[in-house]
């Protein structure tokens, strides 16, 4: 299990967290108190730059929805930046390809 | 206190240091009888005290007239001791002349106890015959206070095996409790067995990764109506005793629903709703993945309707040796979304026809530092094996899980169900 290492940088339209490691069970709480600290205003957007994501297993993915829904709740939106293919497949199996806005880097902002 | 270096220098040389030490040296052997540092007793055959020393007296509080000619050695003993020596001492030493080292208590004028060793011999005359009763008597209450701290250690040491032991079968007894309930629970989970459905060959496996966590994959089959049976398999978010909540959750909630619309669609669509109301409205979401069907076995096969909500595509082993994966696309994770799309494909078994559901365990099952078993083999897998019965396919898989070793990190369950080919298998249904 790689360590989760988020950092965080302001973009002209809103905050980018860059995730680095693994999005497992025990690690990824840490993505959920991050996003829950942001304070996001409305029209803003949340990007989520998974370049450097190791793994991404169902609590990985349930803090990513929970990064969602607390976008949504301040009026914000939420992108995911740079998935990687692995984590993009399964996005796609379980349909959250259509549900998050998916980019190619954090910076086609 | 003088110490003996500290003795006046007598006068005259020589025989004025014989002087000195024969001034430490006893008077005379009464005087060493009478202050001895132990007790000293002659009594008659009969017990009766015929000598003592002073210091004897002085341990027991007693003058010396009231004691010699007037009581016997069992009267200066505690009721216990008097027992003692009744039964034991006095008949030991008449047959064997003496005793040694007996520990008795003296029972002192002022009623305290004085525990002490008792030695006697018997003096015999020139004939042999017993004339007197010769007794030594020491002070052992250190000796007694020393064994009775041993015997206290004892009894603690004895104790703290006692509470460590019961703290065990305590601990056993949880563990055991534990169990049990983990056990019911996982019962309520996944049925213990599947119902027998006419014209129709079923089989499942549940791997569970860890047994003391509750797992957080189900399935179920079960009746709709005369014709129709509902059979459904997924896989919750997380792990332990809140995925198996939602497990619990997810699979009643899949049955009152299919009782209610047994549309595939219409039970995904309600456990979403069911799900997100619970757990999305108050921004903690949960989900799962599962596939919905509806089985209706005919004369020349089975339809089947599948919907699916995010789960890994359905396979079927056709009779002809192929392998068909049957994708749901536009289903989504049950229980994110207020109105979360489902997809939904059907198709017909034909007799020798299997079909598989399974969730992602065996999918993601490591393989190597950084692989996964992937879709891709496990149709190659099935592809090497088709066609197959249901419980064919599933022994085949469950030696396939079992390959895998600690690579299946998560739990796996499988289902799978099948039309009996025309020509008998040699396999029976379970």
């Amino acid at each position: 299990m790689t360590p989760l290492n988020i950092t965080r940088r302001d973009a002209a339209a809103g905050p980018v967290l860059h995730v680095a490691g693994d999005l497992v069970y025990g690690q990824a709480a840490a993505l959920r108190r991050e996003v829950e600290r942001l304070d996001l205003g409305a029209g803003q957007c949340l990007v989520i730059d998974l370049s450097g994501l190791g793994i991404c297993d169902s609590t990985g993915i349930t803090a990513l929805l929970a990064a969602r829904l607390h976008a949504h709740a301040a009026g914000a939106g939420i992108a995911l930046a740079a998935v990687p293919a692995g984590t993009l497949n399964v996005l796609t199996i379980v349909g959250l390809d259509r549900v998050f806005p998916i980019r190619a880097d954090a910076d086609t902002a | 206190m003088r110490r003996l270096g500290e003795e006046p220098a007598p006068s005259g040389a020589g025989g004025g240091a014989n002087a000195a030490f024969t001034s430490l040296l006893e008077d005379s052997a009464e005087e060493l009888y009478e202050s001895a540092p132990c007790g000293y007793l002659s009594t008659l055959m009969d017990g009766t005290i015929a000598k003592i020393n002073d210091t004897l007296l002085e341990w027991l509080g007693l003058e010396r007239t009231a004691v010699v000619g007037r009581r016997r050695f069992a009267d200066l003993l505690t009721v216990g001791g008097k027992l003692y020596h009744e039964t034991h001492f006095a008949p030991l030493l008449r047959m064997q002349g003496e005793l040694r080292g007996i520990a008795l208590e003296l029972k002192t004028q002022a009623g305290a106890r004085l525990p002490v060793l008792v030695s006697s011999v018997v003096k015999r005359g020139g004939q042999g015959e017993p004339l007197l009763i010769r007794t030594t008597v020491f002070d052992a209450a250190d000796r007694r206070a020393y064994e009775e701290e041993l015997l206290r250690r004892r009894r603690e040491a004895e104790q703290a095996r006692a509470e460590a032991e019961r703290a065990r079968r305590e601990a056993e007894a949880d563990r055991a409790r534990l169990a049990d309930a983990l056990a019911v629970l996982q019962r309520s989970l996944v049925p213990d067995s599947l119902p027998d459905v006419p014209g129709l060959e079923t089989a499942v496996h549940y791997h569970t990764a860890s047994a003391d966590r509750l797992g957080g994959d189900f399935y179920d089959l079960f009746p709709l109506d005369g014709e129709r049976w509902a059979f459904f398999l997924g896989d919750v978010c997380g792990k332990g005793p809140e995925a198996a909540s939602l497990t619990s959750l997810t699979r009643y909630t899949l049955r009152a629903a299919a009782l209610h619309d047994p549309a595939p669609e219409a039970a995904l669509t309600t456990l979403n709703a069911v799900l997100y109301e619970r757990y999305a409205v108050g921004g903690d979401p949960r989900y799962c993945t599962a596939i919905f069907g509806v089985v209706e076995p005919g004369p020349a096969g089975a339809t089947v309707h599948l919907a699916s909500g995010g789960h890994p595509p359905a396979m079927v082993l056709r009779a002809d040796g192929g392998v068909e994966l049957l994708p749901t696309p536009g289903g989504l994770l049950v229980g994110v979304l207020p109105d979360a799309p489902v997809g939904s494909v059907r198709t017909t078994l034909a007799p020798g026809e299997t079909l598989l559901l399974y969730t992602d365990g065996l999918t993601e099952a490591r393989t190597g530092p950084g692989d996964r078993y992937g879709e891709d083999a496990l149709r190659a897998f099935a592809a090497g094996r088709a066609p197959a019965s249901p419980q064919q396919l599933i022994t085949a898989l469950t030696g396939l899980l079992d390959g895998f070793g600690d690579g299946l990190d998560d739990d796996t369950a499988l289902l799978a169900l099948g039309v009996p080919a025309a020509r008998p298998t040699t396999e029976l249904p379970r």
